[in-house]
């Protein structure tokens, strides 16, 4: 009959309590190495998780954005824009679309009311631009197909631009001033400046806040790197095109797929549609979210690999200590091998003994790497200000990898103690 | 009864590429609940016979029957529950662990015989009684005298009601005083119908034994039951 595991557990236990100080002194370098594989693997993970913010916050994994092509050599001929009608047309192409936004901007335009003045982006967009962009207004309305049909002479501020302009009053129903320098299109791009006549805008809504927490801290926008957002302003599109500035012609255009499976496909299509539309010319370059964000976490894994693979090494140094202790041990404790052996201890007692005994040790290092881990990753998250993501599942992976060491490393320290012959043993001083 | 039943055991050891026969055919009967001493100088051989009687080694040759069971046959995997259930060991160098209290000590053998806890833990105190160490029960060996310490290995010894207690030397580490104590010891358990082997070179120990058998060179010379 041989002994069973709890009784294993109960010895070893007793060993690891007689031998405190080694038993810690031999677990430092799985600490270690189970700590830094806490730490890499929040650290990832929380990055991963604020990339993932940043790409719902702009519209999340469904959106598909068709942009001015910046590699492409306008030289050889070609405008990157389109025409209404080539919106039409792409629209009936791509029915599974939920949404579709063309848009036009125009950056050097103030919006004015009284003295105060704001540096706006302004947009030239459709109602569709709340869905592709998840992002309603906060009070009031968002523009309308009526508004468009009709050119309405209305505005939509973000949060930034109507708290500048009417401070804690409410903007609805106000009128702004739209004024400043708008480019001058004309054929073959040629542009210079002229001044916009200025045009009377009543405010119909206020767009909601946009905020996100900076990674690190620090961003160009101060601690909110999604602030610029808040510093647009939304006309109708057709408000743009005929009344502010009739060189502008539509050059993004901004999709939103059923899902972010689907995205991938539409991205295709629309990318064969507009190439087909263009004569071949590569003028726009068409990303999905979806993409964007494989793409990073693939780059972001590589990063992964390398400090695991660092986690790792540790942590077969840890086991190659570990295992270089036990045997030392297990040297110095032959005669009691030789005693038990003596009475009625079987081999496969004296392997289990041995081989729980480190599996204890390293699972206890275990223990204390995710402690120390955690401990560290408040540490790091306060004072470095950055998103770290601990999970539950990370803990059961150190646990895992611990005794996983243990088990490995155990092995050949249980199987030597266990081949002892007792006569040898029992005549060890 | 024969417990012990030995016939014509030859034993060798390869020392590189010299061999060594310590036995050189050993025929040997102890009957139960005797106290037999084994005597001869060192190198005759005793120790290697009393290893292969405790079933720590097995013989090159011959035949070992152990409460007519036929061990010399037997795997190294099973020798550990022979050992378990029919042997008590006690050593000159008393060979308990020094990190656990005497109970533990006590309670080991029951454990590799698979007793559950509590049971093993009453049965020690038991017996622990019985050698006059009921007051020590928590204190480790080193907290001991060398008498306390042999009477705690006598303890383990013969917790699991082994077939024969083989004791090696075990007043060689003691004063006369102690060692006086622990034969009278084997003495009560030999009168309680234990069978009880003692290896020694004290010929006053030896006296103590119902039959002295002399090995020399590897062979028994005198004290040896006809047939």
């Amino acid at each position: 009959m041989a002994i069973s595991l709890g009784e294993s557990l109960h010895i070893g236990f007793a060993d690891i309590w007689t031998r405190k100080v080694r038993s810690i002194v031999t677990i430092i370098g799985i600490i270690l190495g189970v700590m830094s594989i806490m730490v890499v693997l929040a650290i990832v993970n929380g990055m991963n998780k604020s990339t993932m913010d940043w790409m719902q916050a702009r519209g999340g994994l469904n959106k598909i954005e068709v942009e001015r092509n910046w590699q492409y050599d306008f030289s050889k001929g070609g405008k990157a824009e389109f025409t209404l009608k080539e919106i039409d047309y792409i629209k009936s192409k791509i029915p599974e679309a939920v949404a579709i936004n063309p848009k036009v901007s125009e950056f050097g335009l103030e919006l004015a009311r009284g003295e105060q003045t704001f540096q706006a982006q302004v947009q030239g967009v459709v109602p569709d631009m709340t869905v592709v962009d998840e992002w309603d207004v906060g009070k009031g309305r968002f523009i309308k197909d009526m508004d468009v049909r009709q050119f309405n002479d209305v505005v939509v501020l973000g949060s930034r631009v109507a708290s500048t302009l009417f401070g804690s009053r409410n903007p609805l129903g106000q009128q702004v001033l739209l004024k400043g320098q708008i480019s001058a299109g004309g054929p073959g791009g040629a542009s210079g400046m002229q001044t916009l006549k200025t045009q009377t805008l009543t405010v119909i809504g206020v767009m909601q806040e946009k905020k996100m927490k900076a990674q690190g801290g620090q961003s160009a926008f101060g601690d909110n790197p999604l602030e610029y957002m808040n510093r647009r302003a939304f006309i109708p599109l057709s408000t743009m095109i005929w009344k502010v500035n009739p060189a502008l012609a539509i050059t993004s255009l901004e999709l939103r797929a059923k899902d972010p499976t689907s995205a991938v496909a539409l991205r295709k299509k629309t990318e064969n549609i507009v190439l087909n539309l263009k004569h071949g010319k590569r003028l726009f370059q068409i990303v999905s979210a979806q993409e964007q964000m494989q793409q990073m976490k693939q780059s972001s894994m590589i990063f992964t690999a390398i400090f695991i693979l660092i986690a790792v090494i540790s942590l077969l140094v840890g086991g190659i200590v570990i295992m270089n202790i036990m045997l030392a041990s297990i040297k110095e404790r032959t005669r009691e091998i030789g005693v038990r052996l003596a009475i009625g201890a079987r081999r496969r007692d004296i392997f289990l003994q041995f081989l729980v005994q480190t599996v204890m040790i390293t699972g206890l290092g275990g223990v204390f790497g995710i402690a120390l881990g955690f401990s560290i990753l408040n540490m790091v998250g306060k004072y470095l200000d950055i998103q770290v993501a601990a999970s539950l599942q990370m803990i059961w992976v150190a646990l895992l990898v611990s005794v996983g060491v243990g088990l490995i490393f155990g092995i050949m320290p249980a199987v030597r103690a266990s081949n002892l012959d007792p006569v040898i043993a029992l005549r060890e001083e | 009864m024969d417990v012990i039943r030995i016939n014509g055991m030859i034993k060798d050891y390869n020392l590189g590429k010299v061999k060594v026969r310590a036995l050189c055919g050993v025929d040997l009967i102890i009957r139960q609940g005797e106290f037999v001493a084994i005597m001869g100088p060192s190198g005759s051989g005793k120790s290697t016979l009393m290893h292969i009687i405790g079933c720590l080694d097995r013989p090159s040759e011959g035949s070992y029957f152990l409460d007519e069971q036929l061990v010399s046959e037997l795997p190294k995997s099973e020798l550990s529950q022979i050992r378990n259930k029919k042997i008590g060991f006690v050593f000159q160098s008393f060979n308990l662990l020094p990190h656990l209290n005497i109970q533990k000590n006590v309670e080991l053998p029951l454990m590799y015989a698979g007793m559950p806890m509590r049971r093993r833990k009453q049965k020690a105190t038991e017996i622990l009684d019985s050698v006059g160490l009921l007051d020590r029960l928590k204190h480790k060996p080193s907290e001991l005298s060398g008498g306390q310490r042999q009477r705690v290995a006598i303890a383990r010894a013969i917790v699991n009601d082994p077939s024969i207690l083989l004791a090696d030397e075990p007043t060689g580490n003691l004063d006369s005083q102690a060692g006086g104590d622990i034969l009278e010891i084997f003495e009560r358990l030999h009168k309680a119908g234990n069978t009880v082997i003692m290896v020694t070179h004290d010929a006053a120990v030896a006296k103590r034994a119902d039959r002295v058998i002399h090995i020399m060179d590897g062979q028994i010379t005198n004290g040896n039951l006809a047939g």
